[in-house]
């Protein structure tokens, strides 16, 4: 088992084991260094292997805690069970979040015990659940609700706890009746708490799209959802809140899809961190037969991340694997034309955005309207437009390394006036 | 799990429809309007499709392998054009005009522009107007059995009514693709299946609606408003030609204001210039605002829009979201729409007493002798009885204006003078004053409007085409295409112009018979 240091978005934890020692399952392995940032729990017993570089699924070599699995999965002491939280204070509930480990499992990795502390809670009016799936092919949301409804309302309680003024939504797209009604027959009876049923469209689980949806308010991309009263949680993470302050429980295990057409068994996983993808295939199958793999995304097939290798461990953040027979890259290059102009992409952004217009711009280098005219940076890079695009234009590809070129030269910029 | 996998930046999903597909599709929403073209006009019209088609498609091939590029021939984008340009030809044009017309469009307005997409008017368009600026003779003959008529548009134009009906369908004179009804269903499946943008069609037709209601003199008489739109033209023009990607703007108000302007342009042309290609001119001039458009209609972004309801959590009342610009130009438009109207108010006595002016001095010039035209009851009757329709049955389209009695300076009946026009001529109306002296004995002719084409219809005003009707005294005169006529009642063609002459014939034949019929003896 392999467990990346940097399983989250800030300062990679510190690890707090050396080669040889023995560790259990649920043992805090590696420790948050400083406030962005999150402990990482074993979960597996066995001894630990090293510490070293190892290969992650972007393909860097970061360094990570390797340790041999025992097979045992002896669990540490002080999680597991029941305790009665009634009257819980808020200093505790935030506590036990960040002892557990908890990040956004939305695909982001933002820790949570962060983002419940925003600077002023009491202007927080909406919590919101965000059971959407974050993308096609990924359905771990759906199974979740469907069949851990109450565990996700006791933690979506847990976090209307901290925010008085704060009512809770539980946000599902509409081509999920089981999960809905599943949701809203726990949620009866509470009377903060209320299930939304949302336009089934990709990215309507957005961050930003989503709160429009629920609370009406838009905001640039400079903002955080904290800043229009507004706290997003994917309901993953809620069930994990919950297993941490109810049960004491280090986060260590997830709900994950594998998917895709190269895949036998297609389905939702209980997957315990560190595993590596390629021994998830195993387990669940493997390939379908006389198929070749062409292309593996870790996440969907949208915005997730393309691997060389299946060799690599499954992160916290990590909630699916899409395997496809056919590599939809080299389809489209075959299929490139010049733009059409068709302006198919400005009616799926979800942002509003021009891309054929930011596309032209960034083609001829011209930066500033890039930015200033075309609001070039408030692109969520959510793929749309370069699914919808018929002229196989590779908008969103352009994008990323526009946006990384104009932050760059911002960089250099305030780097220069120092 | 070995080899390596493809690594790339996402998404790595993509919808089924290319570039390709969409064009596809176009060219299958056109199918209807060509088969009822062939239909309509025969298998010439048929052979224009396929000439200007393969035209367009090897001119681009051509230019591909020239120009060492992608192969883009294989689109579907140029047999859009190739189609859509031979759509808006006459079906008796020689395939000469196609091929042209294609290699126009494709080599200079596309190609040379930068290919698919690039292109700042619409190829079919500018090379319709090619063809008519170099052929426009052929370009505007529209024939019916062998004899050119006039197209339900010019006879609109012209004031006159028009079936409805067929013209609907498509089986009136005009281009190939003239069946708005083809064309609208072609262009409603366009629409539903989301590829050409509501927003420009449906503007374009309610812009010239509008337009036409309230400036038309007509208001919202419904037969007036549906005889204009049923003719293929708007349609063709609303669904297919202003709504071609390249040149149309990309936010939605944009192609708002776009195809308001198209629309209210080709309703001006329509009201107030002679021409029948209203529409190709109006979305070319629509095309060339495009650029000025996007630089200034540029949708915000999420979050940028409305500040007063992003900071206040509260929706914006409905009056307060139209925004300006639809407003300012909403304002503009009627302003200008009024300043035409009013301009056309304010001058029509001028140019009436103009006209008769002109017609008074045209009638000197064929009864000479007269110094004094006199009206009688009778006569003022008959006309009046005309109402403006055609006169009789045998003189093609030929209308009776006027008619006056010519005195000399104690009284006496000098002659008579008649204003007659012809609907026939090859550019619209051939209008002319025929003089007569007291004994009924022809003293010639002058023409008061004639825009037929120099060098040749234009020739009818020569002296000898012209001539020959003086000193004759016959009721009837037929034209003689062959020429070398020695028979009295016989008038030699110019030649290469028996279009023009027959039209001529015709009216005088008209003034005739209606001298013979109310004015004969001096009632």
């Amino acid at each position: 088992m392999v467990y990346p240091l940097s399983q989250h978005i800030g300062k990679p934890a510190k690890p707090i084991v050396k080669k040889g020692d023995p560790v259990l399952v649920g043992q805090r392995i590696a420790e948050a260094d400083g406030f962005v940032s999150a402990h990482i729990a074993c979960s597996c017993s066995g001894t630990v292997k090293a510490v070293e570089k190892r290969r992650t699924l972007t393909g860097a070599m970061l360094d990570c805690i390797v340790v041999d699995n025992d097979g045992q999965y002896n669990r540490a002491q002080g999680f597991g069970e029941r305790e009665d939280v009634t009257g819980i204070s808020r200093e505790e509930i935030l506590r036990r979040v960040q002892d557990a480990g908890i990040v956004g499992l939305g695909g982001a990795g933002f820790p949570t015990h962060v983002k419940l502390q925003p600077k002023d809670p009491s202007a927080i009016r909406y919590v919101i659940a965000n059971g959407a799936e974050c993308e096609p092919y990924l359905t771990c949301n759906d199974q979740l609700m469907r069949t851990r409804a109450e565990a996700i309302i006791e933690g979506l309680e847990l976090v209307l706890s901290l925010f008085e003024n704060a009512e809770g939504v539980i946000a599902i797209e509409d081509n999920k009746p089981v999960a809905i009604a599943a949701m809203k027959q726990a949620a009866e009876g509470k009377k903060r708490i209320s299930v939304r049923a949302l336009k089934t469209k990709y990215p309507e689980g957005g961050e930003r799209t989503l709160i429009k949806v629920i609370a009406g308010v838009d905001y640039p991309a400079k903002l955080l959802p904290a800043d229009v009263g507004c706290i997003v949680s994917n309901v993953g993470s809620l069930y994990a809140i919950q297993r941490a302050v109810v049960y004491r429980e280090p986060l260590f295990s997830h709900v994950f899809t594998l998917s895709g057409d190269a895949v036998k068994n297609p389905g939702n996983f209980i997957v315990r961190d560190g595993t590596r993808f390629s021994e998830l295939l195993e387990a669940a199958g493997g390939l379908k037969e006389g198929v070749t793999l062409k292309k593996a995304l870790a996440g969907g097939p949208m915005m997730g991340i393309a691997m060389s290798s299946l060799d690599v461990p499954i992160m916290k953040m990590n909630n699916g694997l899409t395997l496809m027979s056919e590599d939809p890259e080299e389809v489209a290059e075959r299929q490139m034309t010049s733009c059409l102009r068709c302006g198919r992409c400005s009616t799926v952004c979800p942002i509003g955005l021009i891309p054929q217009l930011m596309a032209d711009a960034a083609t001829v280098g011209d930066l500033e309207r890039y930015e200033k005219k075309l609001y070039g940076l408030e692109c969520v890079q959510c793929g749309s437009c370069t699914y919808i695009c018929p002229a196989k234009r590779p908008l969103m590809q352009t994008f990323k390394q526009t946006k990384a070129e104009i932050l760059a030269r911002k960089r250099a910029e305030a780097g220069g006036k120092k | 799990m070995n080899t390596a996998l493809n690594i790339s930046s996402g998404p790595h999903a993509r919808d089924k429809w290319t570039t390709s597909y969409i064009m596809h599709v176009v060219i299958l929403s056109l199918l209807p309007t060509v088969v009822i073209g062939v239909i309509a006009n025969g298998l010439h019209a048929l052979m224009i499709i396929l000439s200007s088609v393969i035209a367009a498609v090897l001119s681009e091939f051509v230019f591909d392998k020239l120009c060492h590029k992608k192969d883009t021939w294989k689109d579907g984008s140029a047999v859009i054009t190739g189609l859509m340009l031979a759509l808006c030809l006459s079906p008796s044009v020689p395939l000469y005009i196609p091929i042209l017309g294609s290699m126009f469009a494709i080599l200079v307005v596309k190609c040379c522009f930068g290919g698919l997409g690039k292109n700042f008017i619409n190829p079919a368009l500018a090379a319709r107007c090619f063809l008519l600026i170099s052929f426009g003779t052929a370009m505007t003959r529209f024939e019916v059995d062998g004899v050119s008529t006039a197209t339900p548009i010019a006879d609109l134009i012209g004031g006159n009514t028009v079936n409805i009906t067929k013209m609907f369908l498509g089986f009136t004179p005009g281009v190939i693709g003239s069946s708005a009804l083809a064309l609208l269903v072609g262009g409603l499946v366009l629409w539903a299946l989301d590829i050409i943008h509501g927003e420009i069609c449906f503007s374009v037709l309610g812009g010239f609606t509008l337009f036409l209601a309230i400036f038309g003199g007509r208001g919202f008489d419904p037969r007036f408003l549906a005889a204009h739109i049923c003719g293929g033209g708007v349609v063709m023009g609303a669904f297919f030609m202003a709504t071609d990607y390249a040149t149309s703007p990309v936010s939605k108000l944009g192609q708002f204001v776009y195809g308001t302007l198209i629309g209210v342009l080709g309703a001006i042309f329509r009201l107030y210039g002679g021409t029948t290609d209203s529409f190709s001119y109006s979305v070319i001039i629509g095309n060339l605002f495009v650029p000025l458009i996007d630089m200034y209609i540029i949708a915000k972004p999420f979050a940028y829009r409305r500040t007063a309801e992003r900071k206040t959590g509260q929706s914006v009342p409905l009056l307060k979201r139209v925004p300006r610009p639809v407003i300012v130009l909403t304002a503009i438009t009627l302003i200008a729409g009024l300043a035409l109207s009013g301009v056309y108010a304010m001058t029509k006595d001028t140019i009436d007493e103009q006209k008769r002016a002109a017609n008074a001095a045209s009638y000197g010039a064929v009864v000479p002798e007269a110094v004094n035209f006199e009206s009688s009851g009778a006569i003022d009757k008959a006309i009046e009885d005309l109402n403006g329709q055609v006169y009789g049955s045998d003189f093609g389209r030929a209308y009776i204006n006027e008619a006056y009695i010519a005195k000399d300076a104690d009284g006496n009946t000098v002659g008579y003078a008649i204003s007659a026009t012809s609907s026939d001529g090859f550019d619209g109306n051939v209008s002319l004053a025929v003089g007569l002296n007291a004994e009924g004995v022809l003293n010639g002719i002058s023409f008061t409007e004639l825009n037929e084409t120099p060098g040749m219809g234009m020739r009818v005003d020569e002296p000898a085409f012209k001539d020959q009707f003086a000193g004759r005294s016959v009721t009837k005169f037929t034209l003689n295409k062959a020429g070398g006529s020695t028979e009295d009642d016989q008038i030699d063609s110019v030649s290469g112009a028996s279009t023009t002459s027959g039209a001529v014939v015709n009216a005088v034949n008209a003034a005739l018979d209606f001298f013979h019929s109310f004015m004969k003896g001096g009632n």
